[in-house]
């Protein structure tokens, strides 16, 4: 990791750092789709088109996920403020915890 | 080596000094129009021509030193008259276009120099900041979860608590920017909202709200600054900036 001061979205293909900026590309990209399937799941649930085990099997799913990735975040040094995606005018894809 | 003719600003008078401009060079004016007075340094095109210019565009530090530069002369006219400021390396073939610059847009230049004659810009930021109440403390607590030995259905039912949360914070918020523009609209001659700044660029993490630009007659600079005063608080802090030069309120095509 290096501990120089750069744009914190910016991918930056440099040989020391290649694996890291490409774990959070990529682990950006997954917990985007995480975050669109929970949305959809609670959207589907408020709408009472869901049986109870399947809330269950989904939430308990999704639930995984979300421990899986703060594993992989850990393992890689990185934090979720690191996977946040800035939607410009749509605001940015996880709540910043400021 | 070619030269070219940056143009920082038009006005109505002559200043007796002026601040050096864009890489150190001395500032002069050029006389022409309806009694418009146009402030420029002669620039060598090898570092001002179209070209060279896409090129340092790209390097920030070139461009926040073009800027203060820029700023420092414009800043320097506004304070003493009335200004029209231009926009970022207006770069001319020479003095000839120059003039007729202020010839064929002379009556647009005085409309916009009578519009801020005895006005000056504010900005007006407003950041939503965590309210004292804890807005974002959506978790329930998980002994009055109804869900209990249904893990999944206890945490969708958490997220959901917090994405409504989330969006009715969000719409809250947004409707206070709303009303905040337009209450210090209602003071101003014009007003006017730019994007939000990126966080990165400003240094400050907390949700722009509003940055807002507003031109003021220097007569309500006071009832202003109480105003911007009185909108702030319960989660919304306000920052006020200025006075500027009106660049919000100035802008037109120069070409």
């Amino acid at each position: 990791m290096s501990p120089v001061e750069r744009p914190s979205r910016r991918i930056v293909a440099d040989p020391d750092t290649v694996e890291r900026d490409l774990t959070r590309l990529v682990l950006t990209v997954v917990e985007l789709v995480r975050q669109l399937v929970e949305r959809q799941c609670v959207r589907r649930m408020e709408q009472g088109d869901l049986t109870d085990d399947q809330i269950e099997t989904l939430g308990v799913t999704l639930m995984r996920l979300e421990e899986a990735m703060g594993d992989l975040c850990d393992r890689f040094g990185l934090t979720p403020q690191d996977l946040n995606l800035d939607l410009g005018p749509l605001g940015t894809l996880l709540p910043t915890n400021d | 080596m070619p030269e070219g003719t940056y143009l920082y600003a038009v006005a109505r008078d002559v200043l007796s000094q002026c601040p050096d401009g864009v890489a150190d060079l001395p500032v002069r004016t050029i006389s022409g129009g309806p009694g418009l007075v146009a402030y420029v340094s002669t620039v060598p095109l090898d570092r001002f021509g179209e070209q060279p210019l896409r090129r340092s565009l790209e390097d920030m530090d070139w461009v926040a030193e073009t800027a203060r530069a820029h700023h420092r002369v414009v800043d320097a006219v506004a304070a003493a008259t009335a200004t029209a400021p231009v926009r970022l390396v207006t770069v001319y073939d020479g003095d000839g276009p120059v003039r007729d610059l202020l010839d064929r847009r002379g009556q647009d230049f005085l409309r916009v120099l009578d519009h801020v004659t005895g006005r000056r810009e504010w900005g007006v930021k407003a950041y939503a900041v965590a309210s004292a109440d804890g807005a974002d403390g959506q978790d329930e607590p998980a002994a009055a979860t109804p869900h209990a030995g249904r893990p999944g259905t206890a945490y969708l039912q958490r997220r959901r608590a917090n994405l409504r949360g989330r969006e009715q914070i969000r719409r809250q918020a947004l409707q206070r920017a709303d009303h905040i523009h337009r209450a210090l609209s209602a003071l101003s001659v014009a007003g006017c909202r730019h994007r939000a700044q990126d966080p990165s660029l400003s240094g400050r993490h907390d949700w722009m709200l509003l940055n807002g630009a507003y031109l003021v007659d220097d007569k309500r600079e006071d009832e202003f600054a109480e105003l911007a005063r009185d909108l702030g608080g319960d989660g919304v802090e306000l920052r006020v900036t200025g006075p500027w030069a009106p660049y919000s309120f100035t802008v037109m095509e120069t070409r």
